[in-house]
């Protein structure tokens, strides 16, 4: 019930006091630990225009616990899984590095900033990784067909 | 006296009221961000201090964020801090300031059981207190002896509650304790407020009220399905249709969408309708014109492609269109050839092409585009100069679209040429039979009363030859036994001869009666009864003269 209590509270803060660019709402009425997020792409980054469709997954130990992001579009991007899973990697979401006091709302503009600026250091997929800094203007070409393909 | 109550049934109350959680409580007062636990995002609720960074959060918090990822540690509580992960455990109780102890207990909230109608807003340190003791709204159990059933606290004066009644409004069962709570928040027949258009409504009707009469709620506009992207309220939304042009255009538009939709749905079933009247024009043309033609037609017209020509002739006529060709067909495209030469139906022929070749040039499915030397295909089949003797259709050929038509007229004028001809049959089969039944009666009525007249004669007969004998006997004795045994059997022998002649006369006569009758059986009633009575009266004569 304290947790459900908490994800209401940070519902009810994001709503009243939205981030830029994010839309978000339940992906079910009367679950709360299901979040549904559309995230338009930063400007100034290859993802400009395109709208991201991000899932929240909730666990039930939450805030203990991390919350799962998959992005349910597909995205060219080095830190998030190229499946249909979509997987995000990103070390606050990480078990062992997640700190309770975290909001949902840090996480997305964690979100945000990866997706302004991709850190291949830290990639799941090592080829898009490779590519973005090797070739940058291949990397953006590439982001930028699959906004118009599949981000639209 | 409440007091005295309180200890009365203290324990079973807290059976019936759980230990309020402080964390679901709704605050009145407006606290601090710094007074809010990291990990629950409320007001501490029994705060502690970690011993090396100072920070602050819920004992249970705090204990659930170590238990859930340090393992059991023999030293106490140990693990990172959540918020800076620096390493620390439980300060000590006396660490925890009582200025922030306090300021937490100062904060006013509201009865957990506000939703019920406790109105009360209390301390939080005190809310414990207040559910327990005082709340009105609480559930304890019933102040009757004989009842453990739970009641509210401010009811359990009335005594026990707990007996059936009815809603006044919907009519539903319940127990009277429980009735408050259902007018509160269950009854469907409640009036409510909608909080849109502050209009009391039945419960029931709320969801109607939003979507159909609320005015506040806002509506798009009529003519939204024509691109008219406005909204507004319910009440404003008729000002609004006056000046949209798509919304003066909706009905029209939608009525002609409707219209369309039906016609569309009509043409449909047309062209289906269309295609089975198709195929069977298609099938009907693979039996008048059978393949024989189109192999002698099959060298004039190479444009014909085989699969066109299979598919225009129908699966039927495929097999023998194949370009060898069966004899039958040969023989038949001989025969029809021959007939076309001595038919009389020449000009009927020129008729027919000069009347039809537009259409044939038109549509492509007698056989194709044919050289104009070769014979009308329809022609050879049906002799149409020839029977006159049919009904209008053959003779005035003019208004018929196409050959295939008339054809069609003379099949149907034929056909019922053909049912009446058999009704006439039957019914001229039905009035002989019946003819023949009645000559049958009378000539059998003829032979009973000739049998009738045999038997009397044999009477006769038999009569005669008894009193003859008789006669005989009477006679013999009379001259005695000396006189000539010779000549008496001499005499008997003749009377004996005499009346055995006569009855091999009567029954020869007999046999003629039974041929006659056989004559008349066999002969029937053309010959007549008159010859019938001559032959009776032929035999009787004959029998009498045998006699």
């Amino acid at each position: 019930m304290a947790a459900n209590k908490r994800i209401m509270k940070e519902l009810a803060e994001i709503n009243n006091n939205p981030l830029q660019g994010c839309t978000i709402k339940l992906a079910k009425e009367d679950d709360l630990n299901n979040w549904d997020v559309t995230m338009d792409g930063p400007p100034e980054s290859p993802y400009a225009g395109g709208k991201f469709n991000i899932q929240i997954v909730l666990p039930k130990e939450y805030p203990f616990k991390p919350p799962v992001l998959t992005f349910k579009t597909k995205i060219y991007h080095p830190n998030v899984t190229n499946d249909d899973k979509g997987a995000m990697c990103l070390g606050m979401l990480r078990a062992d590095e997640w700190k309770p006091p975290n909001k949902i709302v840090d996480v997305l503009k964690l979100v945000r900033a990866v997706l302004a600026a991709p850190q291949p250091d830290d990639a799941v997929e090592a080829g898009i990784a490779n590519e973005f800094k090797t070739d940058r203007k291949a990397f953006d070409k590439t982001a930028q067909d699959w906004v118009k393909k599949y981000a639209k | 006296m409440e007091e005295s109550h309180y200890l009365n049934c203290k324990s079973r109350a807290q059976n019936y009221n759980p230990p309020v959680d402080l964390r679901l409580l709704d605050y009145v007062s407006i606290y601090d961000n710094n007074l809010m636990c990291a990990i629950c995002r409320c007001p501490f609720v029994d705060p502690v201090v970690l011993s090396e960074c100072d920070h602050v959060f819920c004992r249970d918090c705090i204990r659930q964020s170590w238990n859930s990822n340090t393992s059991y540690t023999p030293l106490g509580p140990r693990g990172d801090c959540p918020t800076c992960r620096t390493p620390a455990k439980l300060g000590p109780r006396s660490a925890t300031s009582k200025i922030l102890v306090n300021l937490v207990d100062e904060l006013v909230v509201h009865c957990p059981k506000r939703d019920d109608g406790c109105k009360a807003e209390v301390r939080r340190c005190e809310v414990q207190d207040h559910v327990n003791i005082y709340c009105g709204y609480t559930v304890i159990e019933c102040t009757d002896d004989d009842c453990t059933l739970p009641v509210r606290r401010k009811d359990a004066a009335q005594g026990c509650l707990h007996f059936g009644v009815s809603c006044l409004s919907c009519h539903k069962e319940l127990q009277k304790w429980k009735l408050e709570a259902h007018w509160r928040s269950e009854c469907a027949d409640r009036r409510v407020h909608c909080d849109m258009c502050k209009s009391s409504v039945f419960y029931r009707d709320l969801e109607a009220h939003r979507k159909e009469a609320c005015p506040a709620m806002s509506v798009s506009c009529p003519g939204k399905a024509l691109g008219c992207t406005s909204r507004s309220k319910r009440g404003h939304a008729e000002l609004h249709a006056k000046s949209c042009t798509f919304a003066k255009l909706a009905p029209v538009l939608l009525k002609q969408q409707e219209r369309l939709d039906e016609q569309e749905a009509a043409q449909k079933e047309m062209s289906r309708k269309l295609e089975v009247l198709e195929g069977g024009f298609q099938n009907m043309q693979g039996i008048l014109y059978p393949p024989g033609v189109e192999t002698s037609q099959r060298s004039a017209d190479n444009s014909l492609t085989p699969s066109l020509q299979e598919r225009l002739f129908g699966s039927g006529t495929a097999e023998s269109t194949t370009p060898t060709g069966t004899a039958a067909g040969y023989d038949w495209t001989e025969s029809a050839v021959d007939e076309d030469a001595v038919s009389p139906a020449e000009t009927m022929h020129t008729a027919f092409s000069s009347a039809t070749s537009p259409r044939q040039r038109a549509a492509p499915l007698p056989p194709g585009p044919r050289p104009a030397d070769l014979p009308e295909p329809f022609s050879s089949d049906f002799d149409i100069a020839s029977p006159t003797g049919f009904p209008p259709p053959a003779t005035n050929g003019g208004p018929y679209a196409s050959p295939l038509h008339h054809l069609l007229s003379m099949h149907e004028s034929l056909r019922d040429e053909m049912t009446r001809v058999s009704s006439a049959l039957s019914e001229l089969d039905g009035r002989h039979s019946m003819q023949i039944l009645n000559e049958n009666l009378r000539t059998r009525e003829e032979i009973s009363y000739l049998a009738a007249q045999t038997a009397g004669l044999q009477r006769q007969v038999h009569w005669l030859t008894s009193s003859a004998l008789q006669r005989q006997q009477g006679r013999s004795p009379t001259p005695g036994a000396s006189s000539s045994g010779a000549g008496g059997a001499m005499m008997d022998a003749g009377a004996g001869a005499g009346v055995e002649a006569a009855v091999g006369a009567v029954s020869t006569a007999a046999t003629a009666l039974r041929g006659a009758a056989r004559m008349v059986n066999v002969g029937g009633n053309g010959s007549g009864s008159g010859t019938g009575t001559g032959m009776r009266r032929g035999t009787s004569e004959e029998g009498r003269t045998k006699l």
